[in-house]
């Protein structure tokens, strides 16, 4: 309980950010819970499988695409809906082919199919609209925007916590540990698979909605851009998919850290974070949050007195 | 030795250094001014922006210095670049500039780089009352957005294809076959073509399409070789006009004329395409032989930044800054006021005479350039030419 009092105390203290008028606190907020978002809600299938799923540019364009159309249209909470629900229609979709692929192949397919819809929607936008960029006038104010996105965020913590204790997230562990034996179990393997899936991507999807907003246009090549889904994956794995706060801090640590190298280190950022990466990959491979500090210290305890402390 | 008029010594000569050093205080320099800008060092956007815009805004920097400063009003200030990379990506874009607006308050806002960031940026500025100049913008959207705070100083599409189609009249061009990029520059343009081709009763014999990041075009430029057009017009933007330009030659497709859009007046097109790209034509606007002042940009900028600006939207970019001077000269760094400076007076630029219909400049007109002899040479319209069309091209 305490840690969900932390939790509520945080969301709350998050939600009055926009007390303090600063636009920069503000969207630097608003990058970091985006990454939560999307980190949390891909942990979510791909933590407990280990299916390395990269289609969550795919996901997160169409959603960025059904603000584009319906906008004008819809009210917004429906238009996050709507955005959260194509992803998940699509997830569905490409679920029942991909999840039956392991490994690198479901890897490489995901990504290859992320470009499939990329040029599939601007063939439809150049033939039926006679256009591929779309611009949006009248946006939501960015309060709403944060907000928006601070629900989504959180809806994604709430689902993880809650789906990983279900039998969905039981099954799903199972399957990410043998998928045979899950089978044998009483476990129906891609009814589980494509639960997890489509639940992952329309958090991705709903994301995509209310971000497109902040840009004012948006065309196929920013918003199905392969960077958010490396930025995900990457986070998610220093972070520790395993457990909710892994994709939590991961978020945290990578945005502000990114962010505070490029702006103070201009010309050396991409080399200190390359370097970075390589030092997390090889030394906390379960991530920052599944490391076991303590037999860290305890080895550094023992080089440095020379017998146990 | 006593070692007390040693120490006395000492600081007598100390309290006269500090007497000396006192006037330079007196005189202490004049607060710098702060200039926020992103601009792409990595990422997509990396290499238009590197060749086109933030060599221009070094150079402007160390000009404006090396001359004492900006005069505002009476006092000279320094310019401070607060330059930071935005690695391609529209959030880190719209987040910095918010950051140069509200948290960091510069005095100045410069543009980053391309046609997406800029419709990102234009709200954030015109929100925060930041006048933005911006030099590489194309689009009659963003134009039609009528932003009060937001500039384009690059000629839009339709001005673009008025001169293309007069040139080719004026070439006796009859037939054309058309190729075209799936993204907003490209169907922007076709939509300004067609109906001036119509007007001019060229006949467009072939026009296909195709997607961004295409690695092989011969089969279409094939087809467009059977048809036989007088001229071939790409809507293209780099990578893919080299691309055009080396499968046409290789396949024997020798039209006339031949025009390739973007990136055509850039350097690097002249050295990767080598002879190739001796008479291919494509969107320009000035070279170093148009007048004294483009020749003095010319040579300061290949000084500093050790390669030659572009042909085409380097010069306007240059011309953004020189605005921004002679705004700052004449009215501060108020910012209303710059805006309204900038909204109703005609500028002296590098490209001559510059002055705003809205977001939309409108005095340098479209323009046609040509590769001739390794240089980008302006051959439309007459009153701006700086060389004859060499027509037909020659295939060698």
């Amino acid at each position: 309980m305490k840690q969900g009092a932390i939790f509520l105390v945080a969301a709350l203290l998050l939600a009055a950010l926009p007390v303090l008028d600063s636009p920069f606190v503000q969207s630097m907020a608003l990058t970091c819970l985006m990454y939560a978002g999307l980190a949390v809600s891909w942990s979510m299938f791909s933590g407990p499988t280990r299916y390395l799923s990269l289609a969550t540019s795919a996901f997160f364009g169409l959603g960025a695409y059904c603000t584009a159309w319906g906008l004008a249209k819809l009210p917004w909470p429906l238009v996050i809906m709507a955005g959260g629900l194509a992803a998940m229609l699509f997830a569905l979709l490409i679920g029942l082919v991909v999840l039956k692929l392991r490994g690198a192949y479901f890897a490489v397919i995901t990504y290859g199919l992320g470009e499939l819809v990329k040029h599939s929607i601007t063939h439809v936008e150049k033939t039926y609209a006679g256009t591929v960029g779309r611009v949006m006038t009248e946006t939501p104010s960015s309060n709403v925007v944060y907000w928006t996105v601070l629900i989504i965020a959180l809806l994604a913590v709430f689902t993880y916590v809650h789906f990983g204790r279900s039998r969905y997230g039981h099954a799903l562990r199972g399957i990410g540990m043998d998928e045979e034996r899950a089978a044998t179990l009483g476990v129906n393997p891609m009814r589980v698979k494509l639960l997890g899936f489509c639940l992952s991507a329309w958090f991705a999807g709903a994301l995509g909605a209310a971000m497109a907003v902040r840009w004012t246009y948006i065309e196929p090549n920013t918003v199905f851009n392969p960077f958010i889904v490396f930025q995900t994956v990457l986070i998610s794995m220093v972070g520790g998919p395993l457990t909710v706060g892994g994709p939590l801090i991961g978020a945290l640590v990578f945005s502000l850290l990114s962010e505070f190298l490029r702006l103070s280190l201009p010309y050396l950022y991409m080399i200190l974070l390359g370097l970075l990466l390589i030092v997390s990959v090889l030394y906390l491979p379960e991530g920052i949050a599944g490391h076991d500090w303590r037999a860290l210290w305890a080895r550094f305890g023992r080089k440095r007195f020379g017998r146990e402390p | 030795m006593h070692p007390l008029p040693r120490r006395l010594a000492l600081q007598a000569a100390l309290a006269i250094a500090g007497l000396l050093a006192l006037p330079g205080f007196a005189v202490a320099q004049e607060p710098t001014i702060k200039v926020g800008y992103t601009q792409s060092r990595s990422g997509p956007f990396a290499p238009g922006a590197q060749t086109t815009q933030e060599p221009n805004y070094l150079l402007w920097a160390e000009q404006v210095n090396a001359a004492g400063g900006l005069n505002v009003q009476g006092k000279k200030r320094k310019i401070e670049l607060v330059g930071v990379d935005d690695r391609s990506d529209m959030e880190t874009i719209v987040r910095s500039y918010e950051k140069f607006m509200t948290t960091d308050k510069v005095d100045i806002v410069l543009p980053p780089w391309g046609t997406g960031a800029n419709f990102a940026v234009a709200p954030v500025a015109n929100k925060h009352g930041y006048p933005l100049v911006a030099p590489t913008a194309l689009s009659q959207k963003l134009v039609d957005m009528k932003l009060p705070y937001y500039f384009v100083t690059l000629q839009q599409p339709k001005p673009m294809m008025q001169a293309l189609v007069d040139m080719l009249a004026a070439n006796g061009v009859k037939t054309v076959a058309v190729s075209y990029m799936d993204d907003l520059f490209g169907l922007e343009n076709i939509g300004a073509l067609e109906p001036l081709l119509k007007d001019k009763g060229i006949q467009v014999l072939d026009k296909k399409s195709y997607p961004l990041g295409v690695k092989d075009l011969s089969t279409m430029l094939k087809g467009m070789k059977a048809a036989n057009p007088d001229a071939f017009i790409g809507i293209t933007y780099p990578p893919d006009n080299f691309l055009i330009t080396g499968q046409a030659k290789e396949i024997g497709f020798a039209p006339k004329i031949f025009y390739t859009a973007v990136g055509t007046a850039f350097p690097i097109y002249r050295e990767r395409m080598g002879k190739a790209s001796e008479g291919v034509m494509g969107m320009g606007s000035w070279n170093p032989k148009m007048s004294k002042v483009a020749k003095t940009y010319f040579d300061a900028h290949v000084a500093l930044n050790k390669k030659e600006p572009d042909r085409w939207a380097s010069a306007h970019a240059w011309a953004a800054l020189e605005i921004i001077q002679q705004t700052v000269e004449k009215v501060g760094l108020d910012r209303k006021a710059m805006r309204d400076h900038i909204a109703k007076t005609e500028f002296d630029t590098v490209l001559g005479k510059m002055k705003f219909n809205g977001t939309e400049e409108v005095g340098v007109p479209g323009m046609v350039g040509q590769w001739q002899n390794g240089e980008f040479e302006i051959v439309w319209p007459p009153a701006r030419a700086t060389a004859k069309a060499v027509v037909p091209k020659v295939w060698n």
